[in-house]
């Protein structure tokens, strides 16, 4: 299973055209030219791929490893949120 | 005192081309940009054919633009960059204060708002994408063309349906006239070749029957077995510029604007006025100082449709007089058939190409006369050899609006 960065760094490649090498852990978001606007649309594919929803002003990130954490975050809690959804449904 | 007005630059994407020349060479070929529609939802229709772009967005934009920009608006920012190139136009930041951008256009972002449905209605979406706002948004073309550019004066976008893009650059003729301004990108673009758009506009039954033979000769505009018009798609840019400025730096000018009349049938919604269109022609004829016979040719705005036709003929003998007979009038629709808020800038710069290359565009698949429209009508072959020194575009629209373009070739 790769990597929460590496679903990442595949799915800025795909949506904005970005060399492999141009994305690092501590590249920020300014360095690449993305502004509020470019984050929010790219938000919608982000959900997409990880299956999740970002809550509202919940995604203050600098660096693709603010990303990351985010993201394992989101991930981790929405994962909860479903087992005591389903847990609670049985 | 009122200025002066040149044409420095011109833009196209069009079923007929997507560049200056290519536009200008196909029209003087009669080759028709008409066709059978190519999307997927195709065979649900009963009018199959229309006059697509063939346009790759890759090809002007990187990927990052395309995620908030309609197709509409890629055309017109398309259009404008080939216009702004043309003009070889350089602003300082002073000069961007005094430039604006007017664009026409009827249905804004056409395309993402079917998306957005399909994806809300069909799909149960519980979300949407989020620029979607700022991509159906009717101004979105021309404020992308203002950020490009940093022009940071009037920013404007005028809708009147088919005549959209003839208001949009009569208004910013006004303006560059009248001194507000010294600089305008002015034109307009239309994306509405939608399975939604085809279906609105075959349920009012003005749409062209397919030609039998050749789906390509469906639009026969002034011909007496015309059936309607054929929807189309683009944009067409220009640059107008204050005359004296554009001598001094040496732009390369194509006409001098010198005409504008605008007027409202305050009729009927979709049944033209004779009336209306006459005084249109009249206003501009009057506001450019010149009397019918100064007239070389008109681009008619010759939809094909039954009442269209009829009423701009007639509207021309009213205003033209006896000269209307020996006047050439041709449809360019039917080669890239209606590209509705786009036709008024597109069919202007088709104008402006009879005075440069002195030569008169046709109107094709006109085979069977209509006693009824009975006017030089340039019929099939394109005229060469001939004197254009003064051109007038016509535009009317749904809603009553109608407006009147004239330009001259500039002397010397």
């Amino acid at each position: 299973m790769p990597t929460t960065f590496e679903r990442l760094r595949q799915l800025f490649i795909a949506h904005f055209d970005y060399k492999s090498e141009e994305l690092t852990a501590t590249t920020t978001l300014e360095n690449l030219g993305l502004d509020s606007l470019d984050i929010i649309e790219f938000m919608f594919d982000i959900e997409n791929e990880f299956n999740i929803r970002i809550p509202d002003r919940e995604f203050k990130v600098t660096t693709i490893q603010d990303m990351v954490d985010a993201l394992d975050r989101f991930i981790s809690e929405q994962d909860s949120e479903q087992d005591i959804g389903s847990s609670s449904n049985n | 005192m009122k200025r002066k007005v040149a044409v420095t630059g011109l833009g196209i994407i069009s079923p007929c081309g997507n560049s200056i020349d290519d536009f200008s060479f196909n029209l003087m070929a009669g080759k028709s940009g008409v066709r059978r529609i190519s999307s997927a939802y195709s065979s649900q229709l009963s009018v199959k054919i229309a006059a697509e772009v063939d346009f790759n967005p890759l090809d002007y934009f990187v990927k990052k633009q395309l995620s908030g920009m309609d197709r509409v608006s890629q055309f017109a920012l398309a259009a404008a960059s080939q216009a702004w190139k043309d003009s070889e136009l350089s602003l300082d930041a002073k000069e961007k204060e005094r430039a604006g951008v007017y664009i026409g256009c009827g249905m804004g972002g056409g395309n993402t708002i079917e998306d957005l449905y399909d994806q809300l209605f069909k799909h149960n979406a519980d979300r949407v994408r989020p620029l979607t706002v700022l991509m159906v948004m009717n101004n979105a073309s021309a404020s992308h063309i203002s950020i490009e550019y940093g022009l940071s004066g009037p920013c404007l976008t005028l809708s009147t349906a088919c005549a959209s893009s003839a208001n949009a650059i009569g208004e910013a003729f006004r303006q560059v006239r009248d001194g507000y301004v010294d600089v305008m990108l002015a034109g307009g673009a239309e994306a509405f070749l939608t399975y939604g758009g085809f279906r609105s506009w075959e349920a009012l039954r003005v749409l062209a029957v397919e030609d039998p033979e050749d789906p390509s000769k469906s639009c026969k505009p002034f011909s007496k077995n015309r059936t309607g018009l054929v929807m189309g798609e683009g944009a067409g840019m220009v640059v107008l510029e204050e005359m004296e400025r554009a001598v001094r730096r040496g732009a390369p000018i194509y006409a001098e604007l010198i005409g504008y009349g605008s007027t409202s049938d305050a009729g009927h919604i979709t049944r033209p006025s004779l009336e209306g269109q006459a005084r249109a022609m009249a206003e501009a004829l009057e506001d450019a100082g010149l009397l019918p016979e100064d007239i070389d040719y008109i681009n008619a705005h010759g939809t094909a449709t039954e009442w269209n036709d009829l009423s701009e003929t007639q509207a021309i003998k009213k205003v033209f007089g006896d000269y209307a007979c020996k006047l050439p009038v041709s449809s360019t629709k039917s080669m890239h058939g209606h590209t509705m808020g786009a036709a008024g800038a597109i069919e202007f710069i088709a104008s402006l190409l009879a005075i440069k290359n002195q030569a008169v565009p046709p109107t094709i698949n006109l085979d069977q006369p209509d006693p009824q429209c009975d006017l030089d009508y340039v019929p099939n072959i394109g005229r060469t050899g001939v004197t254009v020194h003064s051109v007038m575009s016509n535009a009317f629209a749904f809603g009553g609006s109608n407006a009147a373009l004239i330009a001259g070739k500039m002397k010397g």
